[in-house]
């Protein structure tokens, strides 16, 4: 029963870790200068 | 005489109803869905030119645009080809691209386009690949990333493609990764900005590689937020709004220009429904006027981009370029 406890002590632990790693953080830095501009002329460049 | 089947009466087929009943060149716009109230809101609202699919005859069609919800495209598509009208189909499922690609042969012997994917993403985003490519003398990668959705059905199959399996192309094999996956920050124009973007199931790819058969990578990616990923493998909580925000979408293209390994990125921004719904009727005006090639494709297959561009920025659908560096 206590190694059965510990299993799922466990396995709740590495979700949990798993689903943290997951969810946080971004994945890259923004631009840091730079912006869009319309295309325009003939062209459209 | 033009007439035209516009088969879905949804976000994106009212846009589209609006665009074709507004174009000098088409003279009637037969609605048709299996909701006689949305057909008929549509019809109501779109004027004169537009009338109810389930009270006329649906004979002397000169073309078809497919915008109902994913599943629905390829048999009618077929059904369509065989006879000898072309079609536009604003299919975003992996599948139902799959399927539709597949009629290039019925599309080539009745000798009429078939255009898979005419919508905001994939369908816009080809035509800026495309445009994009026009300035490289070699291209290697081609990234596209698309942020929003349109009615009900985008958000629904927005959902299942967090789910899917993504499509990707890379060094001459298609790789099947999991979607959810591979997150990166990817910067639309403003107001959106950056967005967590990942992996999806995305018809993108099986789009552009066959227009651009030299690109070593080509992958697409759509952005998500946290609850996003949590509830995608549930069945949605809660029933989709009428209509999505503004979205916005982005095509990288990178390669050899001037002998020198450059990037080139382009982008827009609208809501999705809208901006779907001006595509598609574009894409089959011009289908009409034998603008587009015969066979199965998607509208990286365009050699006019500036004139297909052009015709958008009138109605609003404004492109845009990225210039910066990290």
């Amino acid at each position: 029963m206590a190694l059965l406890r510990r299993a799922l002590l466990a396995v709740g632990l590495a979700g949990l870790v798993a689903a943290v790693l997951r969810l946080r953080g971004s994945g890259g830095t923004p631009p840091q200068q730079g912006g869009w501009r319309e295309l325009s002329g003939p062209d459209l460049q | 005489m033009t007439r035209v089947l516009l088969v879905g009466a949804g976000a994106v087929g009212a846009r589209a109803a609006r665009q074709l009943v507004e174009a000098d060149d088409v003279d009637e716009v037969v609605v048709v869905d299996p909701s006689a109230a949305r057909r008929a809101a549509v019809v109501h609202s779109s004027g004169a030119k537009a009338t109810d699919g389930g009270s006329v005859d649906h004979h002397d069609i000169d073309g078809v645009l497919l915008a109902g919800p994913n599943g629905t495209h390829a048999d009618a598509a077929r059904r369509h080809v065989a006879l000898g009208r072309p079609v536009v189909s604003c299919a975003d499922g992996v599948d139902d691209v799959y399927d539709l690609l597949a009629l290039g042969p019925e599309a080539t012997g009745a000798d009429v386009p078939v255009l898979v994917g005419a919508g905001f993403s994939p369908g816009y985003t080809c035509v800026l690949a495309r445009h994009a490519a026009a300035t490289f003398e070699a291209v290697e990668e081609i990234h596209v990333a698309r942020s929003g959705t349109g009615g009900p059905a985008c958000a629904r199959a927005h959902h299942a493609a967090l789910t899917g399996m993504a499509v990707d192309w890379r060094d001459g094999e298609w790789l099947h990764r999991r979607a959810g996956s591979g997150r990166e920050l990817c910067w639309f124009p403003d107001p959106i900005g950056s967005e967590d973007c990942y992996r999806a199931a995305l018809p993108d790819a099986l789009l552009l590689v066959p227009a651009f058969p030299d690109a070593r990578r080509v992958t697409a990616r759509l952005a998500a937020t946290r609850r996003d990923r949590i509830s995608a493998h549930l069945p949605m909580l809660r029933k989709p709004h009428p209509e999505g925000l503004v979205g916005a979408v982005r095509v990288e293209v990178r390669g050899t220009r001037g002998g020198v390994q450059d990037v080139a990125v382009l982008g827009a921004l609208d809501r999705p429904a809208v901006a779907s719904g001006a595509v598609a009727a574009l894409a089959l005006r011009w289908a009409l006027r034998g603008r587009l090639p015969v066979g199965a494709s998607g509208l990286a297959v365009l050699d006019d981009t500036v004139g297909f561009l052009s015709e958008l920025a009138v109605v609003g659908i404004k492109a845009a370029a990225f210039a910066g560096s990290g």
